[in-house]
């Protein structure tokens, strides 16, 4: 039986409740969570992040989720469907473009118009990577684009001076360096348009500018293909360029008997660890003819479905602000794409790590240049109809004009279902 | 007491009845939840335009529209799919082969018995791992022993070759899966009665007659559930395609699941994937009825004494 003095307490409680701060429930229970793509090895040093974000703000928690870059995507479509996805997102290549399409991601414009210094710590050509239809939608997490690596015994072997300056000159140092099945002259990654330079150098155009039409199948680009088919057939290309992914390329450059290797960044720390060749003195590093090259880089953004997006905001600003993007330079050896932090890094690599100092300042040079890097809202589906296409001209299936034709057409109807 | 007094519950069939109720309620609860449900909501979604943060809208026939009108990868997925439940009958006699081998009074049978069908309960993504690095074409096993045994002077890139890849992938398939058929006609063998080949035997029936005129029709159910299987293998050969190709060069290894797959989480187009697969789920009933049918038509069938 109920008591007068029980219905009393409990009629205080519910009055006591009503009357207590509304941000100190909210803080109480406010929760985000971080989801990040295939970094699991950074445990420590993330996990150190949310140490420190939650010292500062009490009630407030943080969970971490990591995910492999296959299961990523599925991950995300999956929250993003049940009406709970992660907080903050970190992407690579064009994904959160693709997402920002979809109405997923939050656009942080108005945020960085009220917070200019935020804004202003990041290289402009690379956040500019994130803008769909004129709004930001990414900040770079870390930052990373194509560069030309070669193998400098093999230049001298085959008395070549230095790395080409132009299309015709990396298909004449690459056979020069082919020696039958013994050697190849030049390798490439091509997944996310890695491969897209060697066209940009020759004047192809993808699309036109508004990206709305396609604009490569002309006989340039013909010619362009065929060139790469026929040097793959020689084997002066090796035809792990076109059938490989990550591993195969870089590990099959690490072996040693090709000439050069056009790939990102983080494609250095994979080969020196499978190359005992790799030394400053046997490796080089120079951008590619024309300087161009793809970005492949790393962003952060915060779903639009955020329970608490005021936080996400505040946990994006954290981690890539001059202390944690600093600490993630240092231990990964990467530029961040935050300006001040990578100054500073770089500085300090220059005295102490020569070649990942080579390696890295190319990610900051040339950055007008960057090319592949279109902004489309359904970049996996123009993919998707290209390059299939081109790979089978490059494998010798097709030639190049119907390869090109047949990819026109397909590409064709994706911009006009876009 | 009598079923007037005691209504329903009265009667010993209906209580029987109820029994059988609840023991299979929840397997049926389960099967509608996780089976029918989703199915269904399959195929109204692939009437409509549909993504994660968008509304649907209904769009009639245009998802089948653009599959038969304008994918042209979707045919070559089915083909390649085709191609693969072509290769299981081929599984299935090399399996029956096998069978009779390791049944016959061969020594060691036991031991090969174990060792055929040691590939079966590996994971698929083993097996692809193992495969890929067999085939590859710079440090693979086979490259190296075609190469020292003089059979080929270059290496093949057996995954990278547009004429190789399928043929290599449905390799490794029918390697993890001959095992199981293995057992399956194994004890479909021993189940045979002996009396019917001693009667063949004393009536001058030569081997290949006993074989083709006992055996075969007394395997029957077993080789019917290997091709059920097969058909449902070659369905959802995703891992092993996923794994060893992605579905490359071209598309040369893309079969329904992958094609389904990649429409589904690396375009984002859910209602197309979901018309894909209303395809892929039509063909796989026509398929496995014809198997049925094939079998007699009472495959699977309970015979009650």
């Amino acid at each position: 039986m109920i008591t007068r003095r029980t219905l009393l307490k409990t009629a205080a409680a519910a009055a006591a409740t009503a009357v207590i701060p509304a941000p100190v429930i909210g803080q109480s229970s406010k929760k985000i969570t971080f989801l990040t793509w295939n970094i699991i090895d950074q445990k420590e040093l993330i996990e150190g992040w949310i140490k420190r974000f939650q010292s500062t703000r009490p009630g407030v928690e943080v969970e971490w989720l990591d995910k492999k870059g296959p299961d990523f995507g599925p991950f995300y479509q999956t929250q993003l469907t049940a009406g709970t996805p992660p907080d903050v997102i970190n992407t690579q290549g064009a994904l959160g473009l693709e997402y920002a399409a979809q109405g997923a991601l939050l656009d942080l414009t108005p945020l960085f118009a009220k917070e200019a210094a935020v804004k202003n710590r990041y290289d402009a050509n690379y956040l500019g990577n994130w803008v769909y239809e004129g709004k930001n939608y990414m900040v770079p997490f870390y930052i990373t684009k194509t560069l030309l690596f070669y193998n400098k015994p093999m230049f001298a072997k085959a008395d070549l001076a230095g790395p080409p300056k132009n299309f015709d000159e990396i298909l004449a140092f690459a056979q020069k360096m082919t020696s039958g099945e013994a050697s190849s002259g030049f390798i490439t990654l091509n997944f996310d348009w890695l491969y897209w330079p060697l066209f940009a150098m020759n004047g192809v155009e993808l699309v036109t500018p508004d990206l709305k039409k396609t604009a490569f199948n002309t006989p340039k680009a013909a010619e362009v293909l065929d060139k790469l088919a026929k040097a793959t057939q020689s084997n002066a290309i090796n035809k792990i360029s076109w059938t490989g992914r990550w591993v195969e390329p870089n590990g099959a450059f690490g072996a040693g008997n090709i000439g050069m290797l056009h790939a990102h960044s983080p494609a250095y720390f994979f080969f020196k660890g499978q190359g005992s060749w790799v030394t400053p003195d046997t490796l080089g590093v120079a951008h590619m003819p024309g300087n161009y090259a793809t970005p492949n880089s790393h962003g952060l953004g915060i779903s639009k479905g955020s329970k608490n997006p005021e936080l996400a905001w505040e946990f994006l600003k954290f981690i890539t602000d001059n202390g944690q993007a600093g600490e993630l330079a240092e231990r990964r050896k990467l530029v961040t794409g935050n300006v001040a932090v990578d100054q500073a890094s770089l500085a300090k690599l220059a005295k102490d790590d020569p070649t990942v100092y080579q390696v890295l300042k190319t990610q900051l040079e040339h950055t007008d240049k960057m090319t592949g890097n279109w902004r489309f809202g359904n970049d996996s589906r123009i993919k998707e109809a290209f390059w299939p296409e081109v790979q089978s001209a490059l494998l010798g299936r097709k030639d190049a004009k119907s390869a090109l034709a047949d990819a026109d057409r397909r590409m064709a109807r994706e911009l006009t279902r876009a | 007491m009598t079923s007037s007094s005691g209504g329903w519950w009265a009667t010993r069939r209906n209580r029987q009845l109820a029994l059988v109720v609840c023991f299979l309620l929840p397997s049926l609860v389960i099967f509608f939840l996780y089976r029918l449900l989703p199915l269904g909501w399959n195929v109204i979604l692939s009437f409509q335009a549909w993504s994660p943060l968008k509304p649907a809208v209904w769009i009639g026939l245009e998802n089948y529209r653009e599959m038969w009108v304008y994918d042209d990868v979707f045919w070559v997925a089915l083909k390649n799919t085709l191609i693969f439940i072509a290769a299981s009958p081929l599984a299935i006699a090399a399996a029956l082969g096998v069978a009779l081998l390791v049944n016959s009074d061969l020594k060691g049978a036991t031991v090969y018995r174990t060792i055929v069908f040691l590939s079966y309960p590996l994971m698929a993504v083993a097996v692809g791992i193992i495969w890929r690095w067999m085939y590859d074409e710079r440090g693979g096993i086979i490259n190296y022993a075609l190469r020292a045994s003089g059979l080929t002077t270059r290496p093949i890139g057996f995954l990278q070759d547009f004429d190789w890849a399928l043929p290599s992938v449905i390799f490794a398939e029918v390697w993890q899966i001959i095992g199981f058929y293995m057992i399956i006609l194994l004890t479909g063998l021993q189940s045979i009665p002996q009396n019917l080949y001693e009667a063949a035997r004393i009536d001058g029936a030569p081997a290949w007659a006993r074989f083709l005129r006992i055996t075969v029709p007394m395997l029957r159910p077993s080789l019917f559930l290997c091709v059920v299987v097969g058909i449902l293998n070659s369905f959802s050969s995703f891992d092993l395609v996923y794994i060893m190709t992605n579905g490359g060069p071209g598309h040369a290894t893309e079969l329904l699941i992958t094609h389904i797959y990649k429409a589904a989480f690396v375009q984002s187009k859910f209602d197309y994937a979901a018309a894909l697969t209303v395809v892929q789920f039509g063909l796989l009933m026509i398929l496995t009825v014809a198997a049925n049918r094939a079998a007699g038509g009472n495959a699977g069938a309970v015979e009650r004494d």
